[in-house]
């Protein structure tokens, strides 16, 4: 069965090289049967790689620890759920899964398209079959999951040597938010070559005009929204697994999730200024290059050891092959831009600073310059070893003196810039525009400081978060307004009508209010409390309107783990609300000790619980006791972030009519009559701002 | 006044002074505590516990961490010696490696990690107007090379693209 893996394995790798070959032959002779077989050779790779992926799955369940890969990660104890997660694990299964992922997408964009786009496809299907070469080839060659325990005899023959039982997941992953992260995170990094496997494809080609970024729209948002869960479970693992107390210590390898992110985000945004105007185009490609290159290089910092982090996985020479891959698609992003630069000619020019243009290429600048920040902190440890032979560490007190006021000013530009209109803004629409949310968002200011909320960034950020959310609601209530004027239905039917006939805008203002949630989240860290003590049974501590009674220490156990746990009974204003059972527990195959956090989430905080061990002068159990606020609304933003993607990846409803029956007229009728055809064609068109 | 309360009320005085004293001393005692538990609080979060967990010291809570709880005893030792923080700090790093700091120190080429994420915004915020400006060039110099246009249809150009981004925003 190790075999029949390891020869799917080849094979996938095989097709691949042919795939990558025949599209190159095709795409030069034009002979369309090169192409189709191409083609067809790639979806054969997602059909080999599922292959070898369910062979491994398989040996998990069957407990096979004759396999190194299954010895080292698994254990007979080890529930199903997590042998199924424990796929990817370690370096070579999550490899192996990475390669999955990405034929997966490659044979959807391939399935798709089949009948489309005959000029890009076979350029595009070239760029996508290198790239998933290069991860078989680390499969087959460099880390493959199919190893087995043992070696050749005297005689040379091989001799398989199983383990009775295995090693164990790591502690820290058994918990079910692993089961769901990394997949999340991986389908967000391998999304991502599609969009860069189009751009490329567009540029080698020569595709005429801004099709690549319509073709790949969808599949770049599908991926940013991966991505963006990816990140928010890792962030509610770490604060219900490390039990730090936190969600967030911008370690390199959170870090190396997060560049990625900001550049689709730039990317995003940025697209919309080339489909509406024709501009940035050169700019767009870069972004998508880059995120790319981004995605790999987060890939080559988490498995090679060259930044420490409780996350990455072992040291190894697997380092060298994602920066040679690094260097190659480099290479070849910047060949293909010089020798068709010519090709990327902006069609328009800015009209005014104060345009929903510049406020776009405001925020690229912005959110490129907080992942320069994030990229430049996170290196910085390795590039001033390598000048003055000192390692240094960069910890989160860097990080967040450099990104939280980049953070406010985005934060500042989400309100800005859906207020602005394209092409020019006249003052008299900014003060209609903006006077209200600013007035409120600044009395909010002043009413919370006068209430004692003294803390300068978090005064800040809640101020724009008012602004912000003001002015997205704005921009529903006066649309709907018109359309509630016009059909005669109530406001809140309206708000459904008109963000259903241009989804991509108001799911943006829904992502957008997403954000806003998430950042009334951060600001809450600054009012973090916290106390930890040596507790006996019958002994208190009080943090905020809590007091926290040890009850009494117990001992449980299964085959899987012995844990030791505290029950602690929680008083609220002196009344009984709940009891809270924080654990230390001992897992038996890898003998490792981890915490397991007791949480009592609720709107306005968190009361977080550690069973921190016990003190090694007393020998008393330490409980350290955590008061988080507004931790929710993170949680709660980045659902309604995924919501407003997935709202914005719904087709626009066609508006049954745009003009009442007595007014309503021909084109041709309203041009002789001298009124405005520009205005007719942005009434009835899908605006995608 | 009567007999009586002339002996009481000094006992009174005496009774309320000695429970204000006992309160400001109580006061000034946990104060000093709250005072020294924030000092070493905000000491612990410039420096890195050194067990690899890449954390904050105050933070750093791995079960069977050998390092974080010596680390802790003797900041706070330190702090109810009074000794100033950068004397601390100097300690620690001289103990623990440059490793131990939290943030890089302000000093030779650790400069650049503080200076280079404010300059190379700055220059792509010079950049960003330096396009904007070729761009309204280019635009000007489009809009004069272009066809004559007479007055009456520029106007109503203008009028129309008012009307555009009124209903586009």
């Amino acid at each position: 069965m190790d075999i029949f893996g390891s020869f799917a394995l080849i094979l996938a790798f095989l097709a691949a090289v042919y795939a990558f070959a025949a599209g190159i032959a095709g795409a030069i002779t034009r002979r369309p049967l090169l192409t189709r077989s191409a083609r067809h050779a790639g979806i054969a790779v997602f059909g080999l790689v599922t292959l070898a992926v369910a062979s491994l799955e398989y040996f998990f369940f069957i407990d096979n620890f004759s396999m190194a890969y299954v010895a080292a990660h698994s254990n007979r104890a080890l529930p199903a759920f997590y042998k199924f997660a424990a796929l990817w694990a370690g370096q070579e299964g999550s490899l192996l899964f990475w390669s999955w992922l990405l034929s997966t997408y490659v044979f959807l964009a391939l399935f798709v398209n089949r009948n489309k786009h005959p000029e890009l496809m076979p350029y595009a299907g070239v760029v996508m079959a290198g790239v998933e070469i290069f991860f078989l080839t680390l499969n087959n060659f460099v880390a493959s999951p199919f190893g087995v325990l043992g070696g050749p005899d005297a005689s040379g023959t091989l001799r398989l040597a199983a383990l009775g039982d295995g090693h164990g997941l790591n502690p820290l992953l058994q918990y079910p938010e692993m089961v769901i992260h990394p997949p999340m995170l991986y389908l967000g990094y391998t999304g991502f070559t599609i969009p860069f496997a189009f751009a490329l494809a567009a540029l080698l080609g020569r595709y005429p005009g801004e099709k690549w970024i319509h073709i790949t729209r969808r599949w770049t948002m599908i991926a940013w929204c991966f991505q963006s869960i990816g990140i928010l479970l890792g962030a509610h693992w770490a604060y219900a697994v490390l039990g730090w107390g936190g969600y967030w210590a911008w370690d390199p390898v959170e870090n190396a999730s997060l560049l990625p992110w900001i550049t689709g985000t730039a990317f995003l945004h940025s697209v919309m200024m080339q489909e509406k105007r024709g501009m940035l185009k050169v700019w767009n490609v870069w972004l998508v290059f880059t995120t790319f290159m981004l995605c790999i290089l987060g890939t080559l910092l988490t498995r090679s050891g060259v930044i420490s982090s409780v996350h990455a996985f072992a040291q190894s020479s697997i380092g060298n092959w994602f920066v040679g891959f690094l260097a190659l698609a480099f290479i070849v992003c910047f060949w293909s831009y010089w020798l068709n630069r010519d090709y990327l000619r902006s069609d328009n020019a800015l009209d005014s600073l104060v345009s929903r243009e510049s406020s776009f290429l405001f925020n690229n600048l912005i959110l490129l310059a907080a992942c320069f920040a994030v990229l430049w902190g996170t290196l910085f440890p390795v590039l001033s070893e390598w000048v003055v032979g000192n390692k240094i560490s960069v910890g989160p007190p860097f990080f967040n003196k450099v990104n939280v006021p980049i953070a406010l000013f985005l934060l500042l530009l989400t309100g800005v810039g859906p207020l602005l209109a394209w092409r020019k803004t006249s003052f008299d629409a900014l003060r209609r525009n903006f006077a209200w949310p600013v007035i409120i968002g600044v009395l909010s200011g002043i009413v919370a400081f006068i209430f004692g909320f003294r803390e300068i960034y978090s005064l800040i950020c809640l101020i724009l978060c008012v602004f912000v959310t003001l002015s997205i609601a704005s921009e529903f209530y006066r649309g709907a307004r018109v359309i509630a004027a016009r059909d005669g239905s109530n406001i809140l039917t309206a708000i459904g009508d008109l963000t259903m006939r241009n989804t991509r805008r108001y799911g943006g203002y829904i992502v957008h209010f997403g954000m806003v949630l998430i950042f009334i989240g951060i600001a809450g860290s600054a009012f973090n409390k916290d106390v930890q003590m040596e507790m006996a049974p019958g002994q208190s501590l009080a943090i905020g309107p809590y007091t926290i009674l040890c009850q009494n220490f117990d001992r449980v156990a299964n085959n899987n783990f012995e844990s030791e746990r505290a029950t602690l009974e929680i008083f609220r204003n002196g009344r009984s609300e709940m009891m809270l059972y924080p654990e230390r527990r001992f897992f038996l195959a890898s003998e490792v000790t981890e915490t397991m956090v007791a949480v009592q989430s609720k709107p306005l905080h968190d009361l977080y619980v550690v069973y921190a061990g016990r003190s090694p002068e007393t020998g008393k159990p330490v409980i350290h006791a955590y008061l988080n606020p507004l931790v929710k609304w993170i949680w709660f933003g980045g659902i309604v972030v995924v919501l407003g993607t997935g709202l914005a990846l719904l087709p626009n409803r066609r508006a049954a009519l745009v003009l009442k029956p007595a007014t309503e007229q021909s084109w041709g009728d309203a041009v002789a009559k001298g009124a405005s055809p520009i205005g007719a064609v942005a009434r009835s068109s899908d605006g995608h701002d | 006044m009567t007999k009586a309360r002339v002996r009481i009320l000094p006992i009174l005085c005496m009774g309320i002074a000695s429970f204000c004293l006992a309160t400001a001393v109580l006061g000034y005692v946990l104060a000093a505590r709250a005072q020294e538990t924030q000092r070493a609080k905000t000491l612990g979060q410039k420096l890195l516990c050194v067990c690899g967990c890449n954390q904050i010291l105050t933070a750093c809570n791995h079960v069977g961490c050998t390092y974080s709880h010596g680390m802790l005893k003797e900041l706070d030792d330190r702090v109810a010696r009074n000794e100033p923080d950068d004397l601390t700090i100097q300690a620690f790093v001289q103990e623990y490696g440059s490793t131990v700091l939290a943030a890089p120190p302000t000093t030779g080429f650790n400069r650049a990690a503080w200076i280079m994420p404010i300059v190379v915004p700055l220059i792509a915020l010079y950049l960003f107007f330096e396009l904007i400006r070729r761009w309204r060039q280019r635009a000007a110099i489009a809009t004069a090379s272009g066809p004559a246009v007479s007055a009456e249809l520029l106007a109503r150009a203008q009028r129309e693209a008012g009307k555009d981004d009124d209903e586009q925003r």
